[in-house]
């Protein structure tokens, strides 16, 4: 065998090996899901579809879905408004510091969640507007605001400041050109940090558990504390489900907007 | 002088213009920010330096009380040396993992290569405590692994897989592979593969190439991924969570433990203030190292 196709296979193997890692634990999860036994067990004796309806038994799991949903796509859109003016003004006009400016903004990212929910919960309490809605929600906006701006950045990066010129000078309002030149080259980078924004937001939990008491719950929160008080495969029925609707959602968009190609870096 | 003179001459009144409207244009974020990240940040950082009521001394105002106690702490250090360990491992074993999937990502056809960026995305964007749960799965004394090794006669009774530092590596690795993989991907994406096709028909070996042209390269995507998968493993909380056990408590662990059933939030603050810096610290000394030493572009 020659150096190149050794070289090459033993590559694939070890690509092959680490994607069949990624996906393992999530097929695993789809088997148990359909299994009759009341604990978790491999391979599954006898099929049913019992944890499906139990899924209803999870505490308030409908009530913290909306909630969580609801959490998700108001921090994301208020993440998305406040990254579109921030972006065109990183990629626009010649700020002094601006890689300084974009390193503070996309810093949450590397922060750690937990620094961030303990941060926020003291400042919450401080100010007497802990524990609700609203408090949450801001949480999640420092928490995913990093990703819109990232991936509207690449889109501007990709577009021409000099049609934009042009149809001023041509006579087009400020307003006008923004909206009829520049807003539809943002759009695949609004999509996909849209998209991002409010996936992670949905799927937080390290600050949510700060930020939430009492009344106001979310999806994550409720999930864990079944795992971690029950042992029946509940939680494979409900994790099948999420991940064939992420599944949908993550496709749909590829097809309708190609996201893949705009958000590698 | 002159040098700096004839920029700013140069900076004339459109450019003002286009400067101010930037400034109109980030302010809403900024002052987003400054609001609910820097002074939230600020007053933490102002009460780890306070004394909690519950403490031995009392007083007012700044004190390195709860530093000392953090690095008096045995539990802390224990915790503190475990999270580092666990985040240095996680990191090696997900650039061994990533790196080849971002070189096949090159390799193969359109098709095959929009499915498994597909794989990738939708794993990125599965609920992290759904990926954990995969792995109780996998782990359990019920769970795959021990049934599989008991079917095949190695062992007589389930082992312990789960509740170890083994398992909250797996769980780890597992959640930051989609981290490593695109941004190395991503570098590899735009070099031109004339070089490599240079380097071979030089007579460079596939392995010398990998080595001495395409890997250093590469070095600001693995940079990207590395650091992204250290930070997230530093600070990890729900993984240890759930696959580890009070025996393997990670350092993010110790201060929300302090916070949410101590109710110290003067120490809990501290502990997390010190995990924060430690992190930057060493991804900084990170950056640094691959500019200096690999001359990469990071």
């Amino acid at each position: 065998m020659s150096d190149r196709s050794i070289f090459h296979s033993v590559n694939s193997v070890i690509a092959w090996l680490s994607l069949a890692f990624l996906v393992f634990p999530v097929l695993l999860t789809v088997v148990v899901s359909f299994n009759a036994s009341f604990f978790i067990e491999f391979p599954p004796k006898a099929f049913s579809l019992h944890w499906y309806g139990n899924i209803g038994k999870i505490h308030r799991i409908v009530d913290a879905t909306l909630i969580s949903a609801g959490i998700a796509i108001a921090s994301g859109i208020c993440a998305c408004i406040l990254a579109v003016g921030a972006s065109l003004a990183l990629s626009r006009s010649p700020l002094p510091g601006r890689a300084a400016i974009t390193a503070f903004l996309l810093s949450p990212v590397t922060m750690p969640m937990v620094a961030i929910g303990i941060a926020l919960v003291q400042f919450f309490i401080s100010i007497g507007t802990a524990f609700t809605w609203y408090s949450l929600m801001i949480g999640h906006i420092v928490l995913v605001v990093a990703y819109p701006i990232r991936t509207l950045l690449a889109s501007l990066a990709l577009t021409n400041p000099a049609l934009e010129e042009a149809a001023e000078s041509l006579g087009g309002g400020r307003w006008t050109v923004f909206r009829t030149i520049t807003l539809p080259q943002m759009k695949p980078g609004l999509v996909s940090g849209f998209l991002f924004a409010s996936l992670i937001s949905f799927d937080n939990y390290p600050i949510s558990v700060f930020l939430v008491r009492g009344g106001i719950t979310t999806m994550p929160i409720e999930i864990f504390n079944y795992i971690t008080q029950n042992l029946d495969p509940t939680p494979a029925a409900f994790s099948t489900l999420y991940i064939v609707v992420i599944s949908l959602v993550i496709a749909l968009a590829e097809w309708r907007y190609r996201i893949i190609s705009h958000t590698i870096p | 002088m002159s040098g700096i003179a004839t920029p700013m001459t140069r900076f004339d009144a459109t450019d003002w213009r286009r400067v101010s409207r930037g400034l109109l244009l980030l302010a809403p974020l900024l002052a987003f920010l400054l609001v609910f990240y820097i002074m939230p940040f600020a007053n933490m950082i102002g009460e780890s330096f306070s004394y909690w009521s519950g403490d031995a001394k009392t007083g007012q105002g700044p004190t390195l009380f709860q530093y000392v106690k953090t690095l008096e702490s045995a539990r802390v250090l224990r915790a503190l040396n475990r999270t580092f360990g666990i985040a240095l491992n996680t990191v090696l074993i997900t650039l061994l993992l990533s790196y080849p999937v971002a070189m096949l990502l090159l390799g193969v056809g359109r098709r095959l290569r929009t499915a498994i960026l597909l794989v990738t995305f939708v794993s990125l964007a599965s609920s992290l405590i759904i990926r954990n749960y995969g792995w109780v799965v996998v782990l359990a004394d019920g769970g795959a692994v021990n049934s599989l090794l008991m079917a095949l006669g190695l062992i007589d009774a389930p082992i312990r897989l789960m509740y170890s530092e083994l398992a909250i590596t797996l769980g780890l690795v597992h959640y930051a592979m989609p981290f490593m993989i695109l941004p190395i991907y991503g570098t590899l994406l735009r070099l031109p593969p004339s070089l490599r096709e240079a380097s071979l028909s030089l007579g460079g070996s596939e392995w010398r190439t990998f080595l001495h042209v395409v890997l250093p390269l590469s070095l600001p995507g693995v940079f990207g991924g590395t650091m992204l998968t250290f930070a997230v493993s530093m600070s990890a909380f729900v993984t240890p969570l759930m696959l580890g056990s009070p025996r393997t408590a990670m350092i993010s662990q110790v201060a929300a433990e302090q916070l949410l059933v101590q109710l110290n939030f003067a120490w809990g603050s501290a502990i997390i203030v010190v995990l924060t810096v430690i992190t930057f610290a060493i991804v900084a000394i990170y950056a640094f190292l691959l500019r200096k030493v690999f001359r990469a572009d990071v």
